[in-house]
């Protein structure tokens, strides 16, 4: 079966198999492999994408239920050269280790300061609740978060003076 | 055109005819209806699939034939109507949480929402899915049965409505026939002033199995409580409701209620097992501990 959907901006028309899981159809057929596969069973938040504004386990969507819809992955943010303040932040406050986690770290970060750009400590650690990292603790991913709802802040500011 | 990539995994399926027949993805309940009335017990039903696709991940049981409610926008509404809230069967966990209709009139629900799983689960996962899926550790089950929720079951050439009480019939079992889908759950409200507790106990705050819910909602007439509805998730082969519990809280005040003696009481009331997640032992104390927590919740938010 054929569905349309929009990644990181650009329309994409794709035929599938309707068992294809959306973390298949990134990875495999679009080459984004920033999604990651970590338990397949949406427990660990590492294929996370926000699907339609809101933050999805992309191992949990069969292809079908992906159609129409939009979906922003990590290699839609920043760019090597011109990284997302997210992700500066997240290169500054040493959040990352393996770096397994990070992209569904990132997206989560994202979707949390776009609802809430001042988040409290305990805020920015309900939002990242659906993502499990075992290298760093979280200490510094949440320093991460904070840091960037600063820089966005700040950001805003310049823009709107 | 599939992009034919060299890291292709040897399990990856291929596209066959056989695969087009077999996933239905209707755009009306009609059509939904008509469809599971064909194959009865030989589709699977598809919601927000955090359920399914881990099954089919696992390898539970093979998945030969799929129907799709993803598309049934008609069940994603939230209304009232005369005096009955009306849930639609497709309604995320994250809508339920976020509205703020929910959140003022039945608290406890929305609580309950924001505990499941994680937000990547919520902003998938339905009420209806939650209720069919029938396990005793479904996080909305204890709140709908406090609040006396009904669904309601449709099929091409009927429909009922069924308390959630009658629902479940056991371990992820239910009432419902081959050719009926859940379209709606509906839940009456009440003139009366209306206070509730929800506590879940879990391993972890986040992406946890509960080990064991309990849902509390009272409702008062001048301090009196006129109505009470006690149901708790993951301690009976079912979600369960305790309505000997309840109506020894009937007729008194707060201040009038021994909290330790209802704890007691539905600690004697609950049949639980040991598992994962907890031992029998553990889940009658903790039962009876959370029982005095939720009332002095409720009493903490009249007070």
């Amino acid at each position: 079966m054929q569905i349309t959907f929009t990644v990181n901006g650009e329309e994409r028309e794709l035929e599938v198999t309707p068992y294809t899981r959306l973390l298949d159809l990134l990875r495999e057929d679009l080459g984004l492999t920033g999604v990651k596969e970590g338990c397949g069973k949406g427990e660990c938040g590492a294929c996370t994408v926000i699907m339609n504004g809101e933050l999805t386990a992309s191992c949990l969507v069969p292809a079908p239920q992906a159609d129409q819809a939009e979906i922003l992955t990590v290699e839609g943010l920043g760019t090597r050269d011109d990284l997302h303040p997210i992700q500066e932040s997240f290169v500054e406050a040493g959040a990352v280790q393996c770096g397994y986690c990070i992209p569904g770290m990132i997206l989560a970060g994202k979707r949390l300061l776009d609802q809430n750009p001042e988040p409290t400590e305990k805020e920015v650690r309900y939002g990242l609740s659906g993502n499990i990292c075992r290298c760093t603790g979280y200490a510094k991913i949440i320093d991460a978060v904070m840091l960037a709802a600063d820089k966005l802040a700040v950001e805003g500011s310049d823009s709107s003076d | 055109m599939i992009r034919k990539s060299p890291m292709k995994q040897k399990n990856r399926q291929t596209i066959s005819g056989a695969d087009f027949e077999q996933y239905f993805q209707p755009h009306n309940l009609d059509k939904a209806l008509e469809i599971k009335a064909e194959y009865e017990d030989q589709i699977e039903v598809a919601a927000g699939t955090t359920d399914l696709l881990v099954a089919n991940y696992e390898k539970l049981h093979q998945i030969k034939n799929w129907l799709d409610l993803d598309k049934l926008d008609e069940l994603r509404k939230i209304e009232i109507l005369e005096n009955e809230l009306h849930i639609g069967a497709m309604v995320t966990h994250l809508q339920l949480m976020k509205s703020d209709w929910i959140k003022e009139n039945f608290a406890v629900l929305a609580a309950a929402a924001e505990d499941v799983g994680s937000p990547q689960i919520r902003s998938r996962g339905t009420i209806g899915g939650n209720i069919c899926t029938s396990s005793p550790a479904g996080d909305l089950l204890a709140p709908l049965l406090s609040y006396q929720a009904s669904f309601k079951l449709q099929s091409a050439e009927a429909e009922r409505i069924v308390g959630a009480e009658k629902f479940f019939t056991g371990p992820k079992r239910n009432l419902m026939e081959a050719d009926e889908l859940l379209t709606e759950i509906i839940i009456p409200l009440t003139e009366n002033e209306r206070e509730g507790a929800w506590v879940k106990v879990g391993r972890r705050k986040a992406l946890v199995i509960s080990t064991l819910t309990l849902s509390v909602v009272l409702e008062f007439e001048a301090e009196q409580i006129v109505k009470a509805g006690v149901a708790m998730g993951s301690v009976a082969p079912t979600p369960i409701r305790l309505g000997e519990v309840e109506e020894m809280m009937l007729g008194n005040t707060l201040a009038e209620l021994d909290y330790k003696k209802l704890g007691q009481e539905v600690k004697v009331r609950i049949n639980p097992i040991d598992d994962l997640r907890g031992t029998k032992e553990y889940r009658e104390d903790a039962a009876a501990d959370v029982m005095i927590r939720a009332l002095n919740e409720i009493e903490r938010k009249r007070g």
